[in-house]
């Protein structure tokens, strides 16, 4: 695509713009739902589409469009010239300059472009089978799901930046319903990867299958201010959440309760969190981020105390620091924000069977709504709905379900005291942590 | 790209063309989008974007399944490799239906009325409307330290042509105004938002209308500096008018969404007619409320949308349909069919939503209470329609005792389940309200109404910090 982004550049500045920024996005994707052991959906996908900023005098203006043609590529030009007119100036907004070459990772592996759509409905199918396989209490899959997407990006700019990467992901997902005497519970799991060949279908199957049938006969339990572990995907999710307060964006604009604490205590002393997104396995792993910055590794929570926050171009001119290269785009038509790649937690871990056995009275959470709407990034209040599995005396007994996690977001990191030996991916968010046990929290049930 | 002059011929050829090896349903979508979006932070407008999309979208049913193809290239290799791909997945090898020709033509521009179109408006007039909404927010107190204020308008021009020979043209234009504002005293940091959108042009909003927008979630997010932790337990539940719409949404819509039905994957499953609420509750879905934000001509596969019964005095009386569930269920389409782009597959979604107005005033529901929680404003939620269990954010929540309004409370969830609270359902008020929202399911985002009057549920679990 350097040829139409040349072009858009060129005709940019002929419009009298000095300091121009191209990004352009070509790709193609499928996504597979089987039902039944029957394809219920296939899509097949082609995109393509180009982003222009224009900067000038601390001002920004972007346009996008996805028809190439002479007229729409002036069209682009005009918008964005329209749009900086209109934006207010900021002494640190500016025309990404980045320094060093894109980090050393090849996120794609050619065996992608080479699956057939057959391969890839089979992989959906034994999904699905192996989770209808797996307990018989199983009722349905209600979503069997794989995707994937191989896709090019190119940005060019007056700085001098003339950079392009391919990636490729795919991914396979499993929804199941379970029920026996008429009480109905849900799991689901994923799994994801650089080619079909990196999924093991059986076992995403088999796990949305496990989760589901071990919540069946869940009621509520006593409330009680209690240990919990939250398991990789309920660690992921809260995580997930976390990591906005982790932005130099939310800390400049008073958005984060991170804001002015580096250095200090903010966790238990065994967490590390890193964003890294250079991991050769990382699923948003890539060479540079969305204003053609390399990826790095950037250590955001170091023995339980804040080490730093994450940056694009403009937040790090303002803190006076370099780019941690998270800038990201969700393509063509957005514009870059502060956001993680890869967020891995990690830390000295103990085997999962031993911590449950060090645990008195507790609740193993493998299952929680309401964390995207019931917490609270600004203040860190959360309280959520989980579902899980009681543990008295060191081991699993009764599910739970219908009951409250509720506390506040520093106050559950400080609680952090141990990790288990479970650490894994999850592709939401694109997490890699293991099972996180938290002292002290509110259980709200009966 | 001009949607109204786009080539008839074609259209029917790649219909043809998709048919060719099996399948009993093709369609084309053919969409071009112009959108401009401003927002405010920090007193500044930081981001002014916009551009055009345009794209298409062949469709193919053979008969439970669905193959899509869609690229962003309008033309006729565009359409045609999108036509190729969906042909080739078609394992029956057997022949298509035969097309008939597209005679049927559809349009209702007068159905949305626009009386100030966006497109005619400069950009440096939006910004005038996301600075009034900054200065407005900040005069409300001292202790107001954000403002983010947005602004964004979109005109969406689609075609829709099909197998049937319907050959449906529709033109959308939305308008939005929003307002986030976080106060701030000490330690305690809250937060505050507020809308307004329609299927509309830019008479929706003036100055003096996106001041008070931005009041009013200043006045929200600084009342809750004021509040105390929520209670733990269960309690009667007062929800308010507007926003406390999106509870019906999440825990009851989604359920009704004939894709959730027919799977047996939603608690309404077979319950045609049964008792799923009090007597007091009626609900409806009406995609065709004049300018509403929720609202448009057609649905997304080219059906006139409508006012569908759902709930008729606590029974059971419609599903939402797209035209695929509907085949399957021998059911008439009922203009839920909606996709976010020409990138998405249309599945049966809500329009505005809502539990239709009662007899009871809001001040004798809240005289009547003698302790309660009033949820007046929720901050969204998530529901498993299989079990129709639902967790809810409370944004702005106050204690009721003896019968009046007193401390704000903050960091409550509501828990339950949606036949449950339907069940429990015992005053309804006439304040009837509808609030605007972007919905998300199966990956797609499109816009929504949620509404409601003020209403009483008898008893809820509140799950809070105190």
């Amino acid at each position: 695509m350097f040829p139409v982004l040349d072009a858009v550049l060129e005709r940019a500045r002929r419009q009298g713009a000095v300091d121009v920024e191209v990004f352009g996005e070509r790709s193609t994707s499928r996504r597979i739902k089987v039902f039944r052991q029957e394809v219920e959906q296939l899509t097949a996908a082609r995109r393509r589409g180009v982003g222009l900023r224009v900067f000038r005098d601390g001002a920004v203006g972007h346009a996008y469009t996805s028809d190439l043609s002479e007229d729409a590529l002036d069209d682009l030009v005009r918008r964005a010239l329209d749009n900086v007119a209109v934006s207010d100036t900021d002494e640190y907004m500016a025309l990404p300059r980045p320094r060093g070459e894109p980090a050393d990772v090849r996120p794609y592996d050619s065996r992608l472009a080479a699956a057939t759509d057959a391969e890839r409905i089979a992989v959906a199918l034994e999904v699905e089978a192996a989770a209808l396989a797996a307990d018989r209490r199983v009722k349905l899959v209600e979503d069997t799901l794989y995707a994937d997407g191989d896709g090019e990006v190119f940005i060019v700019s007056t700085a001098g930046v003339r950079r392009s990467y391919r990636a490729g992901q795919c991914y396979a997902f499993a929804y199941v319903l379970a029920e026996e005497g008429g009480q109905v519970e849900t799991g689901y799991s994923y799994g994801v990867g650089r080619a079909l060949e990196d999924l093991d279908p059986r076992a995403v199957g088999a796990e949305a299958a496990g989760r589901a049938a071990r919540l069946l006969g869940a009621r509520k339990c006593p409330s009680m201010r209690a240990p919990v572990i939250l398991d990789p995907f309920v660690s992921a999710a809260f995580f997930g959440v976390l990591s906005s307060a982790l932005t130099a964006d939310a800390v400049q604009k008073g958005r984060s309760l991170f804001a002015g604490r580096e250095g200090e205590r903010v966790a238990g002393d065994l967490l590390e969190l890193v964003d890294d997104g250079t991991l050769p396995d990382g699923p948003d792993s890539a060479p540079f981020d969305g204003e053609g910055v390399p990826s790095a590794r950037t250590p955001l929570i170091a023995g339980g105390v804040l080490q730093g926050f994450l940056h694009d171009t403009y937040t790090a001119r303002k803190a006076g620091l370099a780019s941690t290269g998270n800038g990201m785009r969700g393509g063509y038509s957005g514009l870059p924000r502060v956001s993680p790649s890869n967020l891995v937690v990690a830390g000295p871990t103990t085997p999962l069977d031993e911590i449950v056995a060090g645990v008195e009275k507790g609740v193993l959470v493998t299952d929680a709504v309401g964390i995207h709407s019931g917490a609270n990034p600004v203040s860190g209040e959360f309280s959520v709905g989980i579902s899980g599995i009681l543990i008295e005396d060191g081991e699993f007994t009764t599910p739970v379900r219908e009951v409250t996690l509720a506390g506040d977001i520093v106050g559950m990191l400080t609680g952090v005291r141990a990790l288990g030996d479970d650490a894994r991916w999850v592709p939401a968010g694109s997490i890699h942590t293991p099972s996180v046990v938290i002292d002290g929290m509110t259980v709200g049930g009966t | 790209m001009d949607v109204e002059s786009f080539d008839t011929a074609l259209l029917r050829t790649t219909i043809g063309r998709a048919l060719r090896r099996g399948g009993d349903f093709a369609e084309v979508f053919v969409e071009d989008r112009e959108s401009l979006g401003l927002r405010l932070e920090d007193g500044r407008i930081e981001q002014t974007s916009g551009g055009r999309e345009s794209g298409a979208a062949v469709r193919l049913l053979a008969g439970e399944r669905t193959y899509y193809a869609y690229s962003d290239a309008v033309d006729e290799a565009g359409l045609t490799a999108a036509a190729d791909a969906v042909a080739a997945a078609v394992s029956s090898g057997a022949d298509g239906v035969s097309i008939v020709d597209l005679g049927a033509v559809f349009s209702a521009p007068e159905k949305h009325p626009v009386l100030t179109p966006p497109a005619e408006v400069g950009a440096a007039d939006k910004a005038a409307l996301v600075r009034a909404g900054d200065e407005a927010a900040r005069s409300v107190s001292g202790e107001i330290v954000q403002a983010v204020i947005g602004y964004g308008d979109t005109r969406q021009r689609v075609l829709i042509a099909n197998s049937l020979g319907d050959l449906v043209y529709d033109d959308r234009t939305r308008t939005r105004f929003t307002a986030q504002v976080v106060a701030r005293r000490g330690d305690v940091i809250q937060t505050g938002h507020e809308a307004v959108g329609g299927s509309a042009g830019l008479e929706l909003v003036d100055e003096e209308g996106a001041r008070g927008v931005a009041r009013t979630a200043a006045d929200k997010a600084r009342t809750m500096l004021d509040s105390r932790p929520a209670p733990v337990g269960a309690m009667p539940v007062v929800l308010g008018n507007g926003f406390g719409g999106t509870l019906f949404h999440e825990a009851c819509g989604h359920g009704l969404e004939a894709d959730a039905v027919a799977k047996g994957a939603s608690i309404y499953a077979g319950k045609m007619g049964a008792v799923v609420a009090a007597p007091i509750v009626s609900a409806y879905d009406e995609g065709s409320i004049t300018n509403g934000w929720g609202s448009q001509a057609f649905d997304d596969e080219g059906v006139p949308t409508q006012k569908t019964l759902v709930i008729e005095e606590g029974r059971l009386a419609g599903y939402l349909y797209d035209r695929l569930r509907a085949r399957e269920a021998g059911a008439a389409p009922t203009g839920n069919g909606r996709r976010q782009s020409y990138r998405h597959i249309p599945i049966p979604r809500m329009t505005t939503t809502y539990i239709a107005p009662g007899r009871s005033t809001p001040e004798e529901i809240i005289a009547a209470t003698r302790r309660g929680f009033y949820a007046k404003s929720l901050a969204g939620g998530q529901v498993e329609p299989a079990s129709g269990n639902f967790v809810f954010g409370v944004a702005e929540g106050y204690l009721i005792e003896d019968g009046k309004i007193t401390a704000p409370l903050r960091g409550a969830t509501l828990v339950g389940n949606g036949i449950d609270i339907l069940m429990k359902i015992d005053m309804i008020a006439g304040d009837f309200e509808v609030k605007t929202g972007i919905c998300g399911k199966d990956g797609q985002g499109v816009p929504v109404g949620t509404g409601q009057a003020t209403l009483r549920i008898a008893e809820m679990t509140v799950g809070g910090t105190g």
